[in-house]
């Protein structure tokens, strides 16, 4: 095991209670934004509200591994256990969120496309990610040492990030059934009414708060592992 | 002595265990045969020549023996207690890894003619541009061995290892067996620009990977 050190008085367990309550509050915003003042699409009806949650999960899946990306970077070039436990932590939220976004899409697209589930190189681009993430999640599980655990999980980390702009720019690449960008387009702005855009700005704040609270209790269950395996 | 001059020391020794003690290349050529075969039978010879189905199981047998020929390559490395003696040695980890990865596309070239023989032989296909074909194999080959031998170094020494090298590499694979698909379908229907537009698109992962296993490798190797 390589020389690592534990640095005390980390301030997550003061900030989380206020940014849980943040969170909340911000969720229960953007779903009354979402479900009441949004106007309804002239097109898809009401079936377009999903669009509220399923791209702020988007967005969160990959915030979340472009964070272990980052992670990982820092855990090579520092060893700091820190960044190690940031990395993990991301990685299973960014799991459950990327697994939540398939549920999602899957859900909007049964009204509008007719169908659970169709071969398009979004959806197909999004599930290799999840797998990608769970596989992982794996060699994390299967390693006993710390730093070789560590160490293993952040090439693979930094590895796996380059999925993360095939799955966003793959409706660009090839021919497909699921909308281009709509907001992060290349060379204009969203493609959305202003209170629709603004609705889904809301939507993806109030998301980013409940990543971050998750990763704030999820970083301080790894950094008490982390301190019971130095202890013992 | 110099990086490349490692790697080709490191590669010759991989090859020449590999002429004295030939299972891999036995195995991954085997392999190969037998799904060439056995796509015939599951869904029948006309499915089978087409040439998008065709090009996608070759390259699909294809990546399952780059897993196989590396594991095994590794597992002679432990089984010899070799790889703490290579890894030891200066600048061994770059060596281990370039000479593998040359090493493992020499042998993935071998095995990817026998079987692109015996897909044309059996499958009866007609090669429309045979050049462009060989270009966009050879960039296939060296496109494979680079995220395969990380993955593996990766999981070396793990239990379930032979699980999880498949899990870990074959997403990581998916642009370039798609990218390796699409230009062998083009290869064999006339569509040259298809075929070299893909084949670039090999080589820029072939190039991409092969520098960040480079950069990251040495790290990951205990």
């Amino acid at each position: 095991m390589t020389e690592t050190t534990i640095p005390r008085g980390n301030a997550l367990p003061r900030i989380r209670p206020w940014l849980g309550i943040a969170a909340a509050a911000s969720f229960v915003v953007a779903s009354v934004m979402a479900l009441f003042w949004a106007p309804t699409d002239a097109v898809q009806g009401n079936v377009y509200r999903i669009l509220y949650v399923h791209v702020p999960l988007a967005w969160l899946a990959y915030l979340a591994f472009v964070v272990v990306f980052l992670a990982s970077v820092g855990w090579l070039w520092t060893k700091n256990p820190l960044f190690d436990a940031i990395a993990v932590s991301s990685a299973e939220i960014g799991v459950l969120f990327t697994g939540l976004f398939l549920v999602a899409g899957s859900i909007w697209a049964k009204p509008t496309w007719g169908v659970w589930w169709t071969w398009e190189p979004r959806l197909v681009t999004t599930a290799i990610m999840f797998v990608m993430y769970v596989g992982y999640l794996l060699l994390r599980g299967l390693s006993t040492d710390f730093s070789r655990r560590a160490t293993r999980a952040a090439v693979f980390g930094i590895i796996a990030v380059i999925d993360v702009p095939i799955v966003h720019l793959s409706v660009l690449w090839a021919n497909s059934l699921h909308q281009l960008p709509t907001v992060l387009r290349a060379g204009g702005s969203p493609a959305l009414d202003s209170s629709m855009l603004l609705t889904l700005m809301v939507s993806l704040g109030a998301y980013t708060l409940i990543y971050a609270y998750f990763m704030t209790s999820r970083i301080s269950l790894e950094r008490a592992r982390q301190e019971r395996l130095w202890t013992t | 002595m110099s990086v490349p001059y490692r790697i080709a020391l490191v590669a010759g020794r991989e090859l020449r265990a590999e002429r004295r003690q030939p299972d891999g290349v036995v195995a991954a050529v085997t392999f190969i045969a037998v799904l060439v075969l056995l796509e015939s039978l599951v869904v029948g010879p006309s499915i089978a020549r087409d040439t998008d189905v065709a090009s996608a199981l070759f390259w699909l047998a294809l990546a399952f023996a780059t897993i196989l020929a590396t594991m095994r390559s590794f597992d002679r490395e432990l089984e010899d207690d070799a790889l703490e003696g290579l890894v030891a040695l200066p600048g061994g980890r770059d060596a281990l890894f370039g000479g593998k990865v040359l090493s493992l596309a020499t042998v993935l070239l071998l095995v990817a003619v026998v079987g692109g023989i015996l897909s044309i032989v059996l499958l009866d296909l007609r090669i429309a541009l045979p050049l462009h074909l060989l270009v966009v194999v050879l960039l296939g080959v060296l496109a494979l061995p680079p995220i395969v031998v990380v993955d593996v170094v990766l999981a070396l020494r793990l239990r379930a290892r032979a699980a999880l090298v498949p899990i870990l590499a074959l997403p990581v694979l998916v642009p370039q067996l798609v990218a390796a698909t699409r230009g062998t379908s083009a290869a064999l229907s006339g569509d040259a620009v298809g075929a070299l537009s893909w084949a670039g698109l090999l080589f820029a992962f072939a190039v991409v990977y092969t520098v960040i296993g480079l950069t990251i490798v040495p790290a990951a190797i205990e």
